[in-house]
């Protein structure tokens, strides 16, 4: 009886955040299952195939989906702390304003944008000291690695101002 | 002349000033460029190598050397002290080596990494230069069943990066393995998961990813976790020398590091990142720390780095003794060598002494370089973790794009470096551990087209497969590395129970 | 001394925009390849000929090449400076991928080099010359496992031509691919297959110091200093050239054209592309203007029906 009573009082509640883990990972399972069979099966010697592989991890995500399910029921997951999301969109709007901006702005803009909208969401908000120091501090880097190394970064406005014909 | 005579006499050419002058240059820019996440050691060498074309013979085999080594070098002090492995070798010393910069022990760490790859590197060239035709022989008896059994040996003891959860750590794996599928199969030229997408037919770049759930998806972490992380770290708890007791847990890593790298190396399908996994997994199964490992063990970056190094003399095994470049580093070099006039192949040792053991003597100084350069650094290196946190990740993500932007100007490699970023921040939050995701990747498709090739040549008969000594041997490591730890934790838990039973009475 | 060296480098890279002429050339592989050995060696001897002030090369790896040739032709039309490496590996590739972009959206500007393939087998194979590897693989196809570059390469074309010139079922010949030449290399030295098949170049070096046996050449007649007969002799009638080319971006003017053909002429004739094409042991097999066009349609027609015979493409 009181055995139960300590169970009872260790059993956590279930992890809501955790068991969409599952479903997300039971899909992945079906995509590569289904990719896996539309292969064709060409004549081989080897008896397996280009499917075969894929079937085998489908197969072992969808196992690990059920014992992932199993756990966040039981609540079995480690306590997270708290995250903050603000932060990470400003830098995740940083890493997706230098994919835009590279080919149009060039490699010193593009980056100096992330470099300061990665400063923001660390805190610091001052964007007209932090941008162009971070377009400043791309622009150097562009020169050692793609002018000296040669290392091919995309130019825009900016390094065709210093460097014609890049 | 003998092989000490042409040794010696290569080490006096490359003992002239002028000369180390270029080795330091050559170590200086390889680490420049060597040290970038996602620029491994084979864009390294490809960038820089018509940078030594303009000097005689000497000059440009030692500044290449030196260019070698610093790139194959480079990778390991992001890793220490950011958590951004630049390149697949260089993972499993991100596990150790950046909890102990963590704990203000990044001197330490980066002090061992720097003497164990000069241990290895010293010890590993001396065994081009000696056991070179021996253990050539040995790497050559390696076919596809053989590999296949080393594919297995490496997954089942790789569960050394799992962390303290079982279904974690392999619900990673099993995501980098689903990853490694994406792609073209090699055997069969036909495009999986690929989705009519002209970017993914040739897979995931295991740096890219690398790079991304490690650089980007930590800076998302580190930055979600808001106020609550001080905005400096403590760089320096402690000496930023190593004590004694660092170095008695290093050497022997280091040592048996070089002898995991080495000939794994000189394999044609092996490589310095699975050399990186055997040594970790060996230095978590020999230590008498391993309490420590996952939390900051000395021997877990002494013994991957050690390796790291070793394989990359052992990559010039093949090379130098059968003229077989075995990795696009290797490639590159092959190239390089023919503007000296060197043909690579089975009789370059005896047609060209003078210019191997040149190589070889250039090899040895611009290891030695490396430490110079490396060891009076690691103090200011340190320094970079008291950068305020929101300059200095604003500068990994800047080194982490250019990284990925040089080695492929592709506005979509960028956006999957976003997309699984976010997933490595994902995966943080709920505690899974990185490391095995990019292990998936990069030995699913090796263990997969190993053991297809080796059943085609069999003509789909598996038993094959046990049919040689050394797949055996392996194979048989393979199960007792499974078994005994089993073992060892029923018996564990047979006394956790039993110490319950007393508790209760 | 160090600052006089960054100084005179620095100097040097402000100094090159002030010639003419640039180009991007792009290699659409990884670097150490031979498409990004031949995009390097052209701009080597571009820069030393001055021909043109600076050039860069951009790997774009992936794919056999089809990823580079799509990014190239998506990002370039009408840019008379953007340049592409490329070869037979493509038109193999471009099939068996089911690749939107082809080399009909290119520019060809001319077929700089080629190399043919060679058939070898260990020293100590039992097999001695072309014929026994013929009789061998009629017997039992399965038992004869080759070793070569990837699935619908140039090797295992060559491989599948042999086997339908020979009678066998092209379906069912045994082929082994590997990533890299230097991986096959091994395979067939530590006498894990049957055979090898790649470009001679890859053997060259085991060849002649006797670990390797070379069987036959795939080339139209014997080659000086090669000791093989061609496969031709062996009364298969193969024919295989791996070439390597460079093309220029779509849409480009008939003037802008003739430049870059001019400047890749003036590069061919130089002496020192011809020495490099020695140092690296490249045949030269320069062919420009409309009859390599020709060449190509042949080409890739061809090849279309072999990787259907082989059941690579539907």
């Amino acid at each position: 009886m009181s055995e139960d009573v300590s169970r009872n009082a260790e059993r956590r509640r279930p992890d809501r955040a955790a068991l969409v883990i599952a479903p997300a990972l039971l899909l992945l399972a079906a995509v590569i299952w289904w990719d896996a069979s539309r292969l064709s099966a060409m004549s081989n010697y080897a008896r397996i195939g280009p499917a075969t592989v894929p079937h085998v991890v489908a197969l072992g995500l969808a196992l690990l989906a059920v014992w992932t399910a199993f756990e966040a029921w039981r609540g079995d997951f480690p306590e997270r702390e708290p995250i903050e999301t603000v932060p990470v969109v400003w830098i995740v709007a940083g890493l997706a304003g230098q994919m835009l901006l590279l080919r149009p702005a060039g490699f010193s803009i593009a980056t100096g944008l992330l470099f300061a909208l990665t400063a923001y969401g660390f805190g610091r908000r001052k964007l007209w000291i932090s941008l162009p120091v971070g377009i400043v501090l791309s622009f150097l880097v562009w020169i050692v690695f793609g002018r000296l190394l040669q290392l091919s970064l995309p130019a825009g406005p900016l390094e065709h101002l210093f460097f014609r014909g890049s | 002349m003998g092989t000490f005579e042409f040794l010696l006499q290569g080490l006096v050419v490359a003992a002239q000033p002028i000369n180390l002058f270029y080795a330091l240059i050559g170590v200086t820019l390889g680490t420049a460029v060597g040290v970038l996440p996602g620029i491994g050691p084979a864009l390294t060498v490809a960038l820089l190598l018509p940078v030594t074309y303009k000097l005689d013979p000497a000059g440009s085999l030692i500044m290449f050397a030196g260019i070698y080594y610093g790139g194959m070098y480079g990778g390991s002090t992001t890793s220490i002290l950011l958590n951004t492995p630049g390149e697949s070798a260089s993972v499993v010393t991100a596990l150790e080596g950046n909890k102990m910069a963590r704990a203000g022990r990044g001197g330490p760490a980066l002090a061992t990494a720097a003497i164990g790859s000069f241990v290895a590197g010293l010890i590993a060239t001396l065994g081009l230069a000696f056991i070179a035709p021996f253990v050539v022989k040995f790497a050559l008896s390696f076919g596809p069943r053989e590999y296949f059994a080393l594919m297995v040996l490496a997954f089942v003891t790789v569960s050394a990066a799992f962390g303290d959860s079982t279904l974690r750590g392999l619900t990673a794996l099993f995501v980098g393995l689903a990853l490694a599928v994406i792609g073209i199969d090699q055997q069969t030229g036909q495009a999986r998961l690929s989705f009519g997408i002209p970017d993914l037919l040739d897979g995931i770049e295991v740096t890219t990813l690398a790079v991304a759930m490690f650089a980007i998806g930590e800076t998302l972490f580190v930055a979600s976790q808001g106020s609550r992380v001080p905005e400096k770290v403590e760089a320096v708890k402690g000496s930023v020398w190593m004590s004694a007791a660092d170095w008695a847990r290093s050497w022997k890593p280091w040592l048996r590091g070089t002898a995991i790298g080495f000939p794994i190396g000189a394999m044609p399908a092996g490589g310095a990142d699975i050399a990186s996994f055997l040594s970790y997994s060996a230095e978590k199964q020999f230590s008498k720390h391993a309490d420590e490992f996952g939390k900051g063990a000395i021997e877990g970056v002494a013994g991957p780095e050690a390796a790291n190094n070793a394989s990359a003399a052992g990559t010039l095994v093949p090379l130098l003794s059968l003229g077989l470049p075995t990795t696009a580093t290797a490639a590159i070099m092959l190239a390089g060598f023919q503007q000296y006039g060197l043909q690579p192949g089975p009789l370059l040792f005896a047609t060209n002494p003078q210019l191997v053991w040149g190589l070889i003597a250039s090899l040895l100084i611009a290891n030695f370089m490396l430490l110079v350069l490396n060891l009076p650094l690691i103090g200011l290196w340190v320094k970079l973790l008291t950068i305020p946190k929101p300059w200095l990740y604003a500068g990994i993500l800047l080194f982490a794009t250019l990284g990925t932007i040089g080695a492929n100007p592709s506005v979509f490699e960028l956006g999957i470096l976003l997309a699984f970023g976010l997933l490595g921040f994902a995966m943080r939050v709920f505690g899974y551990p990185i490391a095995p995701v990019v292990v998936g990747l990069i030995l699913g498709p090796m263990a997969e087209q190993q053991l297809r090739r080796a059943l085609a040549i069999s003509q789909g008969d598996v038993t094959a497969l046990f049919m040689s000594p050394i797949a055996a041997v392996l194979f048989v490591l393979a199960a007792v590395a499974v078994v005994v730890p089993l073992v060892l934790r029923a018996r564990g838990r047979g006394e956790v129970l039993s110490q319950f039973a007393a508790n209760e009475d | 001394m160090r600052h006089f060296f960054l100084a005179s480098i620095l100097a040097g890279a402000m100094a090159l925009p002030a010639l003419a002429a640039d180009y991007t050339i792009i290699a659409p592989a990884g670097p150490g390849g031979g498409w990004d050995q031949t995009a390097r060696s052209i701009q080597t001897v571009l820069q030393d000929e001055k021909i043109s002030g600076s050039v860069q090369v951009v790997n774009v790896p992936g794919a056999g090449g089809t990823i580079g040739l799509a990014q190239f032709t998506g990002q370039n039309a009408g840019n008379p400076n953007a340049l592409i490496v490329g070869g037979y590996v493509m038109v193999g590739a471009i099939l068996t991928n089911k690749s939107p972009v082809t080399l009909a959206d290119v520019t060809p500007i001319a077929r700089l080099t080629g190399e043919y393939e060679a058939i070898v087998v260990p020293a100590a194979s039992p097999l001695q010359s072309m014929g026994d590897l013929v009789e061998a693989l009629k017997a039992d196809p399965g038992a004869v496992s080759w070793a070569g570059g990837s699935a619908g390469g140039t090797d295992h074309i060559a491989a599948g031509l042999i086997a339908k010139a020979a009678g066998v079922d092209p379906t069912k010949i045994n082929y082994i691919a590997y990533s890299g030449g230097g991986e096959a290399l091994a395979a067939i030295l530590g006498n894990q297959v049957t055979a090898g098949i790649s470009g001679y170049g890859e053997f060259e070096a085991q060849v002649k110091a006797g670990t390797l046996r070379l069987l036959a050449i795939s080339s139209p007649e014997r080659i000086e200093g090669i000791d093989a007969p061609t496969i031709k002799e062996s009364g298969l009638d193969v024919v295989v050239e791996n070439w390597r080319m460079i093309a220029a971006a779509p849409g480009l003017s008939a003037e802008q054209t003739a430049a870059v053909s001019a400047d890749i002429e003036k590069m061919v004739n130089s002496d020192s592309w011809k020495e490099l094409l020695k140092t690296k042991g490249w045949q030269n097999t320069y062919l420009a203007g409309d009859a390599f066009k020709e060449q190509l349609a042949k080409d890739i027609s061809a090849t279309e029906a072999i990787l259907k015979d082989i059941g690579l493409v539907q």
